[in-house]
């Protein structure tokens, strides 16, 4: 596709060419400028890495470290990946942000119309879900995909919801999720940690099981940060805390024989 | 009813202050002109007739056909006008035969009356990315004869869409005076045989010409043969045994 | 070529599909039907979750098994549910069996040439009484059989049921001959054999078991009252009956 506006067939703008950096008498006269097709997202660019989630006793936790990758470079440093909709639902997205950020304006442009309709019904995490897994299901049919695993997690009327759905429209619900990285290194850890205690885990128990995988995953995974927030949904409602900064220890690295760049 | 003529009956699609669409009931009154139709219903299936008026000696009698089958199970005979029929038959075979290869299996009688009176109105301005439709009301009355799951029955549609069941039912110009015959003569233990009778009788009593096999068609639905239209020969057989 | 370049762009395709594992098998008997399958759902070598149902009730006397690519399974269910939906408000009546195994084989091929990639078991009773099993491949091809296993471990259980079910490679007794349908009770015995030796040996099988059971009208229950916690999921009385047993299976 060209990208140039101007070749877009429109007329003359100051606010698209405010420089007059294109000659007008070099303007191509007429050429279909879509005649190649629109490109669809054929890989992700600015990416987030792994979310983490979990059910515990008066709510649901999640966590999700604030850094936009650009391949190998860690090119934004405190971008937000957990997003809240409605009054009891959050949103936590890995992947590609920018089609992220379109899902967050979908979030926002369904939760206005939904308020406008007056009739005090709330969209509640189960809804924002199904409706996500469509959207993100007729993306994929129209081979045009949404490039993102989002985990859905909230509660409403005293019932804890957390649920997962990717690119391709699949769906599931459990206990406790990771997406990414964290589906190898820190569901292993989850589950030992939650599974038969949804229901007796404090909010404190809970949050030291989060920052520890939080940590485990800093330490294994290339593309996260050491930066990252949690967010809650209870009763009370949903809160994002402000980016946390780890504590970690790099000490025991020089200690390690075997690998890496020590000559003995 | 002409005494009430107004401004109101020349839109398809306006009510008159009495709440009335004038086309609609004009619709079926032109069914009255219509030639006399008969269905009867019996345990052992459901039973057909029209009258077929031979207006000349040279019009070919066979030509005349006012007795349809819709598919194997489903027969249809009418009263008004015959081309407007075509159409609404002709929906209702590909709605039967679309249902056959969806469902593999037999479409209800009333599931296909249902989707032909669906047509009926669908008559005046066309509403966004709709089709283009038509013009007026459909001007004839359906008999619609079938055996399903639930047995042999018969409906009647007339042009507002709306269907009945009835056990015996006559349309067309004769049908008040066969409509009450038939209340007289019909009961619950009728055989096919009987349901052949009545109906030739009452169609003696209201046709102006000497009835013979030639000026009616008859035409039956049962569950072990389907539908099937009466040949001259057994037509003949079955007038003599009158 | 050998510098790692290419004389012509490669284009990297989105791969629309992906496979969830788990498996499912259903057994017609002479008056009623068993549908299971497990309820692990996984994509490589990680479990998402250890319960996403994959067997569906769809009727009083149908019921529907779905495997392969879970996005697509759950998109077709709540199709062919609308489309129950639709039909009972048409002719205010339930689909029978064998119009439902038809409109699925329709919808199936409908989407031949961007296939739901799944494979489907109906089972449920037929209009005349009978149990039945109708098996499908994703484009719509379809028959009635008496038994069919499919999905992640159809390669493990079918031959068991072949040979349970058809006695394959079995001589019957002197005299005998092998029996055309078997009870309720050694069916559901080789519905939970096939499925923890399925788990033992397959990595995509495991974690719960759901059978659901249909029993034809007027059929007594007495061979179901032995399993623990036999739920009914009928919802009109004096008709066909649906039941559903939950069992665990091997986490590991």
């Amino acid at each position: 596709m060209d990208h140039f506006p101007l070749s877009w067939g429109r007329p003359r703008n100051d606010a698209l060419d405010a420089f007059n950096t294109y000659p007008m008498h070099k303007r191509p006269t007429h050429h279909d400028t879509f005649a190649d097709g629109v490109q669809r997202t054929q890989q992700p660019i600015v990416t987030g890495t792994s979310v983490l989630a979990i059910k515990y006793k008066d709510g649901i936790m999640m966590a999700a470290d604030t850094l936009a990758s650009y391949g190998s470079l860690a090119r934004f440093k405190s971008i937000q990946r957990l997003h809240t909709v409605g009054s009891s639902t959050v949103l936590g997205a890995s992947g590609d942000l920018s089609d992220f950020q379109y899902i967050q304006s979908l979030m926002e442009d369904l939760i206005i119309e939904e308020h406008t309709a007056g009739d005090h019904h709330e969209l509640g995490p189960a809804e924002i879900h199904e409706y996500l897994a469509q959207v993100l299901y007729s993306r994929r049919t129209k081979m045009d995909p949404l490039w993102n695993s989002l985990v859905v997690g909230g509660r409403k009327d005293s019932k804890n919801f957390l649920a997962y759905v990717d690119l391709l429209g699949t769906t599931y619900s459990s206990s406790s999720i990771a997406t990414g990285y964290g589906a190898y290194i820190a569901v292993p850890l989850l589950r030992n940690a939650v599974d038969g205690r949804e229901n007796t885990l404090t909010e404190e128990e809970a949050r030291k099981i989060i920052v520890d995988c939080m940590r485990v995953l800093f330490y294994r995974d290339a593309r996260s940060l050491n930066k990252f927030q949690i967010s809650t949904v209870t009763d009370a409602g949903v809160t994002i805390s402000e980016p946390i900064q780890l504590e970690t220890t790099w000490s025991f690295a020089e200690g390690i024989r075997g690998y890496g760049a020590q000559t003995q | 009813m002409f005494l009430t003529r107004s401004e109101y009956d020349r839109g398809v699609n306006t009510f008159s202050p009495e709440g009335r669409l004038f086309q609609v009931e004009y619709a079926i009154e032109a069914i009255k002109l219509g030639s006399t139709t008969i269905g009867i219903s019996t345990k052992e299936g459901v039973v057909l007739a029209v009258e077929k008026r031979v207006q000349s000696p040279l019009l070919e009698a066979s030509s005349i056909e006012k007795i349809m089958e819709i598919d194997r199970h489903l027969g249809c005979a009418m009263s008004g006008l015959i081309a407007d029929a075509r159409t609404m038959i002709d929906h209702a075979r590909v709605t039967s035969q679309n249902h056959a290869f969806t469902y593999d299996e037999r479409i209800k009688v009333e599931s296909v009356t249902q989707a032909v009176c669906d047509l009926a109105l669908r008559f005046g301005e066309s509403v966004h990315d709709e089709d283009a439709m038509m013009s007026r009301p459909f001007g004839v009355a359906l008999l619609i004869a079938g055996v399903d799951e639930k047995g042999p029955q018969l409906f009647h549609t007339d042009p507002s869409g709306t269907f009945v069941r009835y056990e015996a039912k006559a349309v067309g110009s004769g049908s008040e005076a066969a409509q009450s015959e038939l209340q007289d003569k019909w009961h619950k233990q009728m055989t096919l045989k009987e349901a052949h009778i009545l109906t030739l009788r009452v169609l003696k009593q209201v046709m102006e010409e000497k009835l013979d096999q030639h000026n009616v068609q008859l035409a039956q639905v049962t569950p072990d043969k389907g539908f099937e239209i009466l040949d001259e020969v057994r037509l003949k057989a079955l007038i003599d045994d009158m | 070529m050998p510098d790692g370049s290419f004389s012509h762009p490669q284009q990297r395709q989105f791969n629309p599909y992906t496979e969830n594992g788990g498996t499912i098998l259903a057994i017609a008997g002479k008056d009623f039907s068993v549908i299971a399958g497990d309820t692990r759902q996984s994509e490589g070598y990680s479990i998402q979750t250890r319960y996403a149902p994959k067997v569906f009730r769809l009727t009083d006397r149908a019921v529907l098994a779905v495997n392969g690519f879970a996005a697509d399974g759950n998109m077709f269910v709540k199709k062919v549910q609308q489309r129950l939906e639709w039909y009972r408000h048409a002719h205010a009546k339930d689909m029978p069996l064998g119009a439902i195994a038809r409109l699925i084989q329709t919808m199936l091929y409908g989407r031949r040439f961007f296939p739901y990639y799944v494979y489907n078991i109906l089972g449920g009773i037929e209009e005349d009484g009978t149990g039945a099993v109708y098996s499908f491949d994703p484009v719509g091809s379809y028959e009635r059989e008496a038994c069919r296993a499919a999905g992640a471990a159809q390669s493990l259980v079918q031959p068991f049921l072949d040979n349970q079910i058809y006695f394959k490679n079995q001589q019957a007794p002197a005299g005998q001959s092998h029996p055309l349908h078997l009870p309720l009770s050694d069916v559901l015995a080789i519905v939970i054999d096939s499925f923890t030796s399925a788990t033992e040996r397959h990595i995509e099988v495991g974690d719960g078991l759901e059978i659901y059971v249909v029993l034809t009208k007027g059929r007594p229950t007495q061979d179901l009252e032995g399993y623990r916690g036999v739920k009914e999921l009928t919802t009109r009385p004096d008709g066909d009956r649906v039941f559903l047993i939950q069992r665990e299976l091997k986490k590991d």
